[in-house]
């Protein structure tokens, strides 16, 4: 029989997998902050377009939701994570700056340099 | 122009000593060398926590963490690893702590710099509805190792080992408190997750259960275990309700996956926890009023001794921890309580979360190791006073806090030392007042929240609070009398005195502080009859001056029509018009209306 430890790292190795097959090894990594505070700040229309993209076909994206990073202020953020590459963080992102986000960097590789949190 | 490479160097206390200055320097002419001067953002950061293995760097692309480096080490990383994009295999650290692995992410951009995340190390980074994300985090890992390898006895030793204090504001020892509760009999023992975060201006508590709720969970299985209780009780407020959901889908992933109910993970131990949800009372936030809470009385206070840890809820043992306090407890365990107690100053070992709000660029949540000074917080983290306002208080713990002036900005964080200066730690709100606040109207703010708080038990708390606010409302209508100050002074200090539970004791901390730091505005007001910040209306009048060009645009907007004037024209107020609704000074472009 497995000890706890043995089990609960069992239970890790199947957790990853799992995370795999949803496809978290895709090129680009989206992460939607979706805590009250951004919520309150419009983060669940963001949210929105980018889960409606996924859904039309837009491929290679792996998209999850997030707490809160403590950024306030710039809420709502997304964060668009690339291996090997230094992360990218969009701050107080509006519905229609999402679908840009999608035409240019998650589809062109473009990172839009002005909304950046610096 | 966002930069191609990114490096972070390690600048707390024990790098500094391996020479991370020096380190610097060389990393930035070897930068020049290359032509990567433009292209590279090199920054120090506050103590990343792997002193033994210092001077600590990363380097982003790659998230890399390289360890015990020196000079002689830089042009090759350089060249490697930005030029040729290969880390530098023999210098990379490796470690699987729970601490680092946002500041890989995160820790290019300034704000999160000085922080150092231990129990928001998962907020921001994973899905918090997803028991996956945190399974791949090393979640559940120390409820693992707490079952197979340690007795209970053995988790209460290295609790007590750590140092960690009660995040909630009081600071009691984590671990005496749970040696307490083991040793006590009682026919159940019960473990309560206080989450009913009540101060104005505070948002930790909601944050940490949003952004990674089985932190928590976790946390208090590992205290069941250790203290011998199967029932948990998390009391948090039903204002929460994202929380309380994501709280709720922890609670039945976690149950699912066999972490809560009968005989977990194989072992003997059952443990489960309910949600019990909170009216909102302020009171409510204290442990014994909390317990009335749940047995279904009206929340108040009781005398302590006997203390929860031996008769709490229902008469039994009970452990009751802040959210914060719970989130540690899997930290602790996996990264050792050595590790944890390097963390932070003599007394107060680890980190502590703030709010930080008020007139501050940057709003928003920061864990800090303890030690860190106001300033650091206030200017390195938080950026600073906007519009170029000199800052003028610092109010930490919320209603029980109280205002700290400027020249305490060096004050190092920890339980002791606040309280020295004046103020407390508390649950860790931080609200950061500029030279246009009036000190006497925000401890009325403070004293009115506390005063309709009370739960009326006590007559000093009951009525002695609003007596002081009835003192302060005078104040700041211009109707304050020679001897006001002493009056409120010794109130206060009665009401401290003489209250049952810490909301009366702390109630008047608002008032004394600001008395004590800033007594001139008192006197302003009192004898004066002048509001020095221009914040009391009954203390001042609006006016126009010379500058106005007769643009009208106040003339519109003025809700009670006491603003007359040709058009092109300097307008005039009547002053028995004017409600001092201050709309026509927001709306003026022109400087034209004034304060007087």
């Amino acid at each position: 029989m497995l000890t706890p430890l043995e089990t609960i790292k069992k239970k890790r190795a199947e957790a990853i997998s799992r995370i795999i097959g949803k496809g978290y090894l895709s090129t680009k990594r989206v992460y939607v902050g979706m805590a009250t505070c951004e919520i309150a700040a419009g983060s669940k229309g963001v949210m929105e377009v980018f889960s409606q993209a996924i859904k039309k076909g837009l491929a290679d994206v792996y998209l999850s939701q997030k707490g809160c990073a403590g950024r306030c202020n710039l809420e709502p953020t997304v964060e668009v994570i690339e291996e090997g590459k230094i992360p990218v963080k969009y701050c107080k992102v509006t519905p229609q700056m999402a679908v840009d986000i999608i035409e240019r960097h998650l589809k062109k590789g473009e990172i839009i340099k002005e909304w950046i949190i610096k | 122009m966002p930069s191609r490479y990114v490096i972070t160097l390690c600048d707390g206390p024990s790098c500094m000593h391996k020479k991370s200055k020096e380190i610097e320097m060389v990393i930035k002419s070897e930068l020049e060398k290359n032509g990567l001067l433009e292209k590279t953002r090199v920054m120090l950061s506050g103590c990343l926590g792997m002193c033994k293995k210092g001077p600590v760097m990363i380097v982003n692309p790659g998230y890399t963490i390289y360890g015990g480096i020196t000079e002689k080490d830089i042009p090759e990383i350089i060249q490697k690893h930005l030029l040729k994009k290969q880390p530098v295999a023999r210098l990379v650290i490796d470690e699987d702590h729970l601490y680092n692995r946002f500041f890989r992410i995160f820790g290019d951009v300034d704000f999160f710099r000085k922080q150092m995340r231990i129990t928001l190390r998962n907020c921001g980074i994973m899905d918090p509805e997803s028991i996956e994300d945190y399974l791949a985090l090393r979640g559940y890992e120390a409820l693992g190792k707490v079952l197979t390898e340690m007795t209970p006895q053995q988790v209460i030793a290295e609790v007590k080992k750590s140092g960690l204090r009660g995040r909630g504001g009081a600071g009691f020892p984590t671990g005496l408190k749970w040696e307490i509760t083991a040793k006590a009999e009682g026919k159940e023992k019960f473990v309560i997750c206080n989450a009913d975060e009540g101060d104005p201006g505070a948002f930790m508590d909601r944050s940490a259960i949003e952004g990674d709720p089985h932190t928590v969970i976790e946390g208090m299985i590992i205290g069941g275990y250790a203290v011998g209780s199967s029932r948990g009780i998390v009391y948090i407020r039903a204002e929460y309700p994202l929380a309380v959901k994501r709280l709720e889908k922890a609670i039945v992933d976690a149950r699912q996956e066999g972490f809560l109910g009968k005989n977990i993970l194989g072992s003997n131990f059952s443990f489960d926890i309910e949600i019990r949800l909170g009216a909102g009372a302020f009171v409510c936030g204290e442990e014994t009023a909390l317990i009335h809470s749940i047995e279904g009385s009206r929340g108040m206070p009781r005398p302590r001794p006997p203390f929860p840890s031996v008769s709490g809820l229902f008469g039994n043992p009970t452990l009751i921890n802040n959210v914060e306090t719970w989130a540690n407890i899997p930290v602790i365990i996996l990264d050792g309580a050595d590790w944890f107690s390097s963390i932070g100053t003599e007394k107060s070992k680890g980190t502590k979360v703030f709010a930080l709000a008020g007139k501050i660029k940057n709003t928003g949540l920061v864990e800090v190791p303890m030690g860190t000074t106001l300033r650091e917080i206030i200017y390195e983290i938080g950026g600073g006073i906007p519009n170029n306002k000199k800052i003028k208080a610092i109010q930490t713990g919320g209603p029980s806090g109280g205002c700290l002036s400027e020249e305490y900005l060096d004050t190092k964080i920890d339980y002791e030392s606040l309280a020295q200066a004046g103020s407390i730690m508390g649950s860790g709100g931080m609200i950061i007042i500029d030279e246009d606040s009036c000190m006497v109207n925000i401890a009325k703010f403070f004293l009115e929240f506390t005063q309709n708080e009370s739960c009326g038990k006590c007559t000093p708390c009951r009525e002695g609070t609003k007596r002081m606010l009835e003192i302060l409302t005078r104040i700041t209508e211009g109707k304050g009398e020679e001897g006001d100050i002493e009056k409120l002074q010794r109130l206060g200090n009665m009401i401290k005195k003489s209250s049952l539970c810490g909301l009366g004791q702390s109630a008047p901390n608002p008032v004394l502080s600001t008395i004590k730091n800033f007594r001139v505005e008192y006197e302003e007001h009192i004898k004066n009859r002048k509001c020095p910040a221009k914040v009391c209306q009954s203390l001042f009048n609006y006016s126009i001056i010379d500058k106005c060009v007769g643009c009208g645009a106040c003339k519109k907007i003025c809700p009670t029509q006491a603003i007359s004037g040709q058009a092109k024209a300097k307008h005039a107020i009547d002053q028995s018009k004017c409600i001092k609704c201050g709309l026509c000074f927001k709306t003026c472009k022109f400087n034209a209306i004034i304060k007087s």
